[in-house]
């Protein structure tokens, strides 16, 4: 613990002083940071309020559609896969995010676009729809982009899972979809709500996504974040939407793990028994 | 790419370099059929850029960084340079002026030499982020030889802080088989009312405050680089009304240009001949009301851990052998006549690279003073968000 | 079961696929295929700024994902002991340490670093026993690994606890009555029970530093790592050269998967 609390400390704690201190104060006349003590950064927050909307609709979003999709996926490689094939099988979902998201994001360019999947579906006669920089276009790169972060914590939580335990749960005459609340689904609790979590604060400073698929018209707190750090370079302000984000990202999930640990709390009982 | 007779094709030479990489071949096979040589020898002459510099001659240490934008150098010259000085080019690639001074301002960059565009030299000189030049030690910089238009923004209060390097303007390409019966645009007010009509969510603008809020002031006439608050609320007027017209609000776009998802975007030089080249539909166009007219630059900034490579690189890459076919490699026109003189007629006949004078002179150097108005920013973000 | 995980690695090498494709494309151009070509492949291979790029990219990657899964992995482990206040500090630094957006661990890190970096190095010289050998802290790779590491760490205490807080207490209990050292202990029975957590720690860290622009492009001083070259790329155009960059990691990493996992098959079925 001691080499971790020292890592948090020198490359954590020193630029989260630094993030506070700029929040305080004021664009230098050519960009950067000038020193001073007002609160004006904090008062001018209201200027990013659609971003924050946004942020706050389709990160909660990206982050369901996430796990509907991957808890199938990780139920069926922690439980079903055969043993010989599951750690290749993991590494396999990871192995696509080894080229650079850049280009990820230009397959999707290309597949979303006039010449993708739209001509396909027009030449069976479903019509063309647009699909790239829509927000369909920006959640199907969030679940792309983030199925990993979420099938891992889930399928570790469900590969320590007793297969003795579905067994003994069918011998006893329980149907599978009871076994599956009461026995796996209970047990997976802790790697869903690591992974929800995860997925969701990533999403909150996401970019890239809204940025490459959104055609820049879906505007994130992080897009604002990077305007106002690379482009109009009012450090001052971008640290004070910094901390602002980091505020509501630290509530939502003290809030979120209270819940999840009082629901999963009381299913615990339930399995133990 | 053009092979010119004067210099060893670039083929021959990366093929030579590879083989002494390998070890196949010595330094001394090397050098001789390169040309390069007679460079390292007291007599040197062959190797452009050196000749004259007799202190490029002593160790100059073993590396230079060069911070620069992407595919804007022949990588074969460094090759030649380290060659011939012992030094390699660390090349850091860099999207926009704006991310430059970013990390300048934020410090520890570890630059050598950098390439910042016209309108950055006034705020580098006034956060005194870089060095005032000393020419003695740039023999190849002959301030006569260059169109003084170009070469003017890199001296601040007479000190030139920065020599020139690539020049170009930002138009529009417009995809004209998509058009129909329209007749080709050729003026920004008619670039705003098509992508709000005909072209309706066929058009991209950049996302970049400079060139979007720029092109959005000239439907008005109003000059690119206004900061009056009046005007510049008439263009966030037009914007904000564009928005649901527009494919995409992306400086990234030739992918969706040659997909044909888009038909019309704002474009800069090198994009507009390159897509031009391969899709000759598509054409590049200079609004009649004007524009942005751009100079890109070499400059040392304050601090620069060696100032000695630093130096010889900058006259290495200005000699106008070396600079011709930098310019042959990239696309981009020097503002040098002596490059010129070496580049063949097609290049310096294409309308893209060279455009009409009338055109030219409609159009303004981005100002230093729309880099860091508030108001322009706060547009902007507005414009995205909305 | 089966047809959905089929269908779901499906969507996730679809697009794979589409840049393969491109990688092989005469032209050079990301979206526009124009005839069959391995020129880029050649060009990506001998293209030094690339190559030097991606040796970057792995080093770091590495590195940083090794350091931070071991120290992750530890912290995880000696927090099931600790309680009250210094536990929520650890936890609540934890789950800040993923919070803040790259963008702002990035600027921030790197202006922390260069006050403190012209803190230190004339303290340096002036303690050094040698005249003008003093070491001088600067930003690179060093920097890299411990800006990507903090975040990878993070990544890893989050994932490991959450497999350690099902674990069962009572073996290690047991092995340790039956004797076993500390270190034999956690070997033979905790280790194993925590190794997929570990596993997915350590991928999911390499991952994210092999992939991450932001943070590198402040704090990796003039270092350049494969996202920056390919990040700067896009304002002069991306060359299908990247998509067989891209190609060929992948290709690489496959054929290494694929070749463990027949020696492992090939192991097993000896011992059985």
């Amino acid at each position: 613990m001691a080499p971790a609390t020292a890592w948090l400390l020198a490359m954590l704690v020193l630029p989260l002083v630094v993030v506070v201190v700029f929040s305080f104060g004021e664009r230098a006349a050519a960009g950067g940071y000038s020193a001073a003590f007002t609160f004006e950064n904090f008062a001018n927050l209201g200027t990013r309020w659609a971003a924050f909307q946004n942020t706050l609709m389709l990160a909660p979003a990206g982050t369901i559609l996430c796990l509907l999709i991957a808890y199938p996926l990780a139920y069926y490689l922690a439980i079903k896969a055969d043993a010989r094939w599951r750690t290749l099988l993991l590494i396999l979902v990871i192995v696509p995010f080894w080229t650079s998201i850049l280009i990820r994001s230009y397959a999707w360019i290309y597949l979303l676009g006039g010449q993708g999947i739209p001509k396909l579906l027009s030449t069976f006669g479903l019509g063309n729809p647009r699909l790239i920089n829509t927000p369909f276009a920006v959640l199907t790169g969030i679940v792309y982009g983030y199925l990993p972060l979420m099938v891992f914590p889930i399928y570790v939580s469900l590969e320590r899972l007793d297969k003795r335990l579905l067994e003994a749960s069918a011998d006893l005459g329980s149907p599978p979809w009871r076994s599956f609340l009461q026995v796996t689904l209970p047990l997976s609790m802790p790697g869903v709500a690591t992974g929800c979590m995860l997925v969701f604060i990533l999403l909150m400073g996401e970019f890239l996504i809204p940025a490459m698929l959104g055609g820049g018209k879906v505007f994130f707190v992080g897009n604002a974040l990077v305007d106002l750090f690379l482009q109009s370079r009012n450090w001052p302000f971008g640290a004070a939407v910094a901390v602002a984000l980091v505020v509501v990202m630290l509530v939502t999930v003290t809030l979120y793990m209270r819940l999840t640990r009082r629901w999963a709390g009381a299913r615990d009982e339930v399995a133990l028994m | 790419m053009t092979d010119r007779k004067d210099f060893i094709s670039r083929e021959k030479f990366m093929a030579e370099l590879w083989r002494y990489k390998k070890g196949s071949v010595t330094r001394r096979h090397f050098l001789g059929v390169t040309g390069l040589g007679l460079a390292t020898s007291v007599l040197g002459s062959a190797v452009p850029g050196l000749r004259r510099a007799a202190w490029a001659q002593q160790n100059i240490g073993d590396r230079v960084v060069l911070a620069t934008w992407p595919n804007y150098h022949d990588p074969a010259n460094f090759e030649a340079f380290t060659a011939a000085t012992g030094a390699a080019v660390d090349v850091n690639v860099f999207g926009s002026n704006e991310e430059m001074l970013a990390k300048l301002q934020a410090g520890g960059s570890g630059w050598d030499v950098f390439v910042p565009t016209n309108y950055t030299i006034t705020t580098y000189v006034g956060e005194s982020l870089i060095e005032p030049l000393d020419l003695a030690k740039i023999p190849n910089y002959d301030a006569a030889s260059y169109n003084q238009r170009f070469a003017g923004p890199g001296t601040v209060d007479g000190t030139v802080y920065a020599v020139p390097k690539n020049w170009g303007t930002t138009g529009f390409a417009v995809n004209t088989s998509q058009l129909g019966s329209l007749p080709k645009p050729t003026t920004w007010k008619e670039f705003w009312d098509i992508t709000m009509a005909e072209f309706s969510g066929r058009t991209m603008v950049h996302d970049y405050q400079l060139t979007t809020i720029g092109n959005a002031l000239k439907y008005y006439g109003y000059s690119f680089n206004s900061i009056d608050p009046n005007e510049l609320a008439d263009a966030e007027k037009l914007l904000i009304e564009a928005k649901p017209h527009l494919f995409a609000i992306s400086s990234d776009y030739q992918p969706s240009m040659r997909s044909g998802d888009a038909w019309m975007t704002i474009c800069w030089t090198g994009d507009g001949k390159q897509m031009n080249r391969d899709m000759p539909e598509i054409e590049y166009v200079l609004g009649k009301e004007g524009g942005e007219l751009w100079s890109d630059f070499y400059a040392i900034p304050k601090g620069a851990p060696h100032v000695d490579a630093a130096y010889a690189l900058i006259n290495f890459l200005l000699d106008p052998a070396v600079n011709a076919r930098e310019s042959l490699f990239h696309g981009y026109p020097t503002a040098d006549a002596r490059v010129d003189a070496l580049m063949p007629p097609e290049v310096l006949n294409d309308p893209i690279l060279y455009p009409a004078q009338e055109l030219l002179d409609a159009l303004e150097f981005g100002a230093a003073v729309t880099l860091t108005d508030p108001n322009r920013a706060e547009l902007m973000a507005r414009f995205k968000s909305a | 079961m089966r047809t959905y995980a089929i269908a779901v690695y499906l969507f996730l090498y679809i697009p794979i696929g589409v840049i393969a494709i491109f990688s092989f494309n005469a032209g050079r151009h990301a979206a526009q295929f124009q005839g069959f070509s391995t020129q880029w492949y050649g060009k990506a291979l001998s293209n030094p700024f690339v190559m030097e790029a991606l040796q970057t990219s792995a080093t770091v990657a590495t590195v940083s994902a090794a350091l931070a899964t071991v120290a992750g992995t530890l912290a995880a482990l000696a927090l099931q002991g600790v309680t009250g206040r210094p536990r929520i500090i650890f936890d609540a630094l934890i789950y800040v340490a993923v919070m803040v957006p790259g963008i702002v661990i990035g600027i921030s890190t790197l202006i922390a670093l260069v006050t403190l970096f012209d803190f230190l190095n004339p303290v340096l010289s002036a303690l050094w026993p040698l005249a003008g050998a003093a070491p001088k802290l600067n930003l690179g790779t060093g920097t890299l690994i411990a800006a990507h590491g903090l975040f990878a760490m993070a990544l890893v205490v989050i994932i490991v606890r959450a497999r350690v807080s099902g674990m069962d207490r009572s073996l290690i209990e047991a092995s340790a009555d039956l004797g076993a050292t500390p270190w034999g202990t956690f070997r033979q029975v905790t280790l194993p029970q925590i190794a997929p957590a570990i596993l997915a720690g350590f991928l999911l860290s390499f991952t994210f530093s092999f992939d991450d622009f932001i943070i590198a492009f402040f704090v990796a001083g003039s270092e350049t790592t494969l996202p920056i070259y390919v990040f700067s790329s896009i304002r002069r155009g991306v060359t299908p050269e990247i998509n067989a960059i891209g190609t060929m990691v992948l290709a690489a990493s496959l054929v290494v998967l694929i070749a463990a996992q027949a020696i492992l098959q090939r192991g097993r079925r000896r011992e059985t």
